[in-house]
């Protein structure tokens, strides 16, 4: 009972967009694809939905081969957003839920519940191409749900809106959740995924560096991180000069030190108070998934390595 | 295989949504009144004609010196210019007389040179033969039809005053007959009739352009429909929800209809431009045009450029469909159909030469083809040259021709929808729709 990918592979010309990628997603859960720009995740998803097929591999959901999964199956969010720019919102979400076996009557009644709920009803008589983008996203996420699919796969949903929107969405989400379907989406945003995420995969150049549930995966390394803020010493200087201990990052509120393994975190906390430091803040945990990424993967490459496309339209 | 899943009910909403989206277009409009406008008063074309030469009345002033003319002899040349038997009967003229016996010819002469008349007719006694001489000052010279008309009339008003003088006289001479023409048959009649041979080559033409124009604007659509798709990205949602094969046959038949409401509305014009045209010339111009502008055009013929003008189009829809899959900007759309107009053209250049040539072989062969068969075959059977199992034959090929071209284009569009960048290659295509469903 789950969404299983066995061993896919899949090549572009010269290009391995994915290479042996074996994932198990369960139902219910959220889970979050990490990666790069070309690492893979939008040809893996297209993958899932069946409409690329890979060179070699396999996609279940439940035991049964996508290829013999019904479509309505599905709620796909895509990356490029695109609608048909002239249709009015509301002819143009029925239309889509009607090719999925939605009876127009009951697709109209969802479609200005979801519009509603995204504080945008008055835009059902309006063409899509008078919203703005953000708005525009969201009328691609009801498209994606109005047929009330069991899986739902969404392509860096969280780009480009803005944070109030962004609320709105993960509202939604916690909604699907909710109603028990599962949900899988890509992102580069780390906080989000840490905040979403029961389990994710970080995916570079085709493979699977790491995956799990976002606990294991943080805990992967071994290492703690500990954060510490210290009354009238925002230097903390003496932090890194402690064994085992290595000051990753300075911030104006605290510092930031990873412990490696094998060395006891609450140390530090305790010598501070040798020292006779008034402790305002004292954190122990795990490397945060940007640090795990940024490890595996290396610099988070915003430059276009992608097969994806610009958008042409806007 | 998912692609081949039933076509119904999805195809049929992407139909409807590629109809509505067409014909709510402000281009489909604005493009529709337009074209039915310009289809209406060109209908009127002979009217204007008539009406801008304003000729349509020949005015003729008759000196008479002669003495003793028969006295009837103003209805003999009006019988002969204007009647039944006059024999300039298509030139839609008419002729006004002025008869003026024993008149001024100088004054006449004046008021011909002034324009109030277009010719003067002088009639003199031979003093030796004592028959009648003519004189006619005009410039109509330059056009035959009329000094014909006149100068046959004139031989029957000769006829008319030798008879009187001879003692025979009597009105009744050249009083109207009838003469009824019987065709031996119906076909070699066809062929008698010069004029009936050109009105039909005309319909000939007239249908293959009816149908080029509708596949190469109507084809178009197609492509770009798709190519639009692609562009604004909605074809990733569309995949998901629907297969290739669905939405290419949605997209062909929806956009199709438009094509076809388009073209229906301009037909109707065009009918209407015709049926009102007798009404308008008689008010603009003052007499009723002659003319059956349809000649040729009979159930078996409208039969067949039905069923070829369907055929034809959807198959080329299904090529333009695939080609504008292949790109990811409508703008590319022309380049990437180019080799597709190609075809078009080829086809309907062999169509208008091989009416003249229609009974050749190569016309014969090429009419089977599905690629030229819409033109060819209806271009022999508008000209009556062709068998039935000929007909039948076409129009099974072409059958077959669109099943493979469904399958083909199936494939290339799921293929192509996805591939975007630069232009798509040949290969790349090909190696796409191996890998993908």
């Amino acid at each position: 009972m789950s969404l299983i990918i066995d061993s896919i592979s899949k090549c572009f010309g010269e290009v391995q967009a994915l290479d042996d990628v074996s994932l198990e997603i369960e139902p219910g859960e959220v889970f979050g694809f990490l990666g790069a720009n070309g690492a893979g995740k939008t040809t893996a998803m297209r993958i899932v939905l069946d409409i690329l097929r890979p060179d070699s591999g396999t996609v279940t959901w439940n035991g049964r081969p996508n290829t013999e999964v019904s479509r309505d199956t599905w709620g796909y969010l895509p990356e490029e957003r695109g609608l048909y720019a002239k249709m009015k919102v509301l002819d143009q979400l029925v239309f889509f839920a009607k090719l999925h076996g939605v009876k127009p009557k009951e697709a109209v009644r969802e479609t200005r519940e979801w519009l509603e709920r995204f504080r945008i009803p008055e835009y059902a008589d309006r063409r899509a191409e008078q919203l703005s983008k953000g708005n525009q996203q969201k009328i691609q996420f009801i498209a994606a749900i109005l047929h009330n699919p069991q899986v739902l796969l969404m392509d860096e949903p969280f780009t480009g809106l803005d944070p109030v929107n962004a609320g709105l969405l993960k509202e939604a989400f916690q909604e699907m959740k909710d109603r028990g379907k599962t949900l899988v989406f890509s992102t580069h945003q780390m906080e989000t995924v840490e905040e979403l995420c029961q389990s994710i995969a970080i995916l570079d150049r085709g493979r699977v560096v790491v995956g799990g549930t976002v606990r294991d995966v943080r805990r992967s390394t071994g290492r703690q991180v500990v954060r510490l803020a210290v009354d009238g010493d925002p230097e903390i200087a003496w932090l890194g000069t402690l064994d085992g201990v290595r000051v990753s990052r300075r911030r104006q509120d605290y510092t930031e030190a990873e412990v490696a393994p094998g060395h006891d975190p609450e140390l530090v906390l305790q010598s501070a108070l040798e020292r006779g430091c008034r402790v305002l803040h004292f954190e122990i945990t795990d490397p945060s998934l940007e640090e795990i990424f940024i490890e595996h993967v290396g610099q988070i490459d915003t430059s276009e390595r992608t097969l994806a496309p610009k958008a042409a339209y806007a | 295989m998912n692609g081949w899943r039933t076509l119904l009910p999805n195809a049929w909403y992407v139909a409807v949504r590629e109809y509505r989206s067409r014909a709510r277009s402000r281009s489909f409009v604005i493009g529709t009144i337009l074209l039915a406008a310009i289809a209406f008063v060109a209908t009127q074309t002979p009217v204007l004609i008539d009406y801008a030469v304003g000729s349509s009345q020949t005015r003729m002033e008759v000196v008479v010196r002669a003495s003793g003319v028969p006295s009837d002899s103003l209805s003999v040349l009006n019988q002969g210019l204007n009647g039944p038997q006059a024999s300039d009967p298509n030139a839609h003229e008419t002729y006004v007389l002025s008869w003026l016996p024993g008149g001024d010819v100088t004054a006449a002469q004046r008021e011909l040179e002034q324009g109030k008349f277009d010719a003067l007719l002088i009639v003199d006694r031979d003093p030796t033969t004592q028959d009648l001489s003519f004189l006619l000052r005009t410039d109509l010279t330059q056009d035959g039809g009329a000094v014909k008309a006149i100068s046959s009339a004139l031989t029957n008003l000769e006829i008319e005053d030798r008879l009187v003088r001879a003692g025979t006289s009597t009105g009744a001479v050249l009083a109207p007959y009838t003469l009824q023409v019987v065709p031996v048959n119906s076909s070699a009649s066809k062929a008698n009739s010069i004029s009936q041979e050109i009105s039909v080559n005309l319909l000939s033409t007239g249908l293959i352009v009816l149908i080029f124009m509708a596949i190469i604007t109507y084809g178009t659509w197609v492509a770009m429909s798709v190519a639009e798709e692609k562009g604004s990205r909605v074809m990733e949602l569309m995949l998901n929800a629907t297969t290739p094969l669905q939405m290419l046959t949605g997209k062909v038949i929806g956009n199709g209809a438009a094509g076809l409401t388009q073209y229906g509305i301009i037909l109707a014009a065009v009918v209407g431009g015709l049926v009102a045209q007798g009404p308008i010339h008689q008010a603009a111009v003052g007499s009723s045009s002659a003319g059956a502008p349809f000649g040729g055009l009979n159930p078996t013929v409208l039969a067949a450029f039905v069923a070829l003008f369907v055929l034809g189009f959807v198959f080329y829809s299904l090529l333009y469909a695939a080609l504008g899959s292949l790109v990811s900007r409508q703008e590319d759309v022309q380049s990437a159909t180019s080799p597709l107009m190609m075809l078009i053209m080829i086809g309907y250049f062999m169509s208008i030469f091989g009416l003249q040539a229609i009974d050749e072989t190569w016309v014969k062969v090429a009419s089977l083809v599905p690629f030229f068969s819409p033109y060819l075959m209806l271009a022999r059977v508008s000209m009556g040259h062709v068998e039935v199992w000929e007909f039948a034959l076409a129009i099974a090929l072409l059958a077959v021709a669109i099943a493979i071209a469904l399958v083909v284009a199936a494939r290339i569009y799921s293929a192509g929808v996805l591939l975007y960048g630069q232009r798509v290659g040949l290969r790349q295509v090909l190696r796409a729709a191996r890998v993908s469903r």
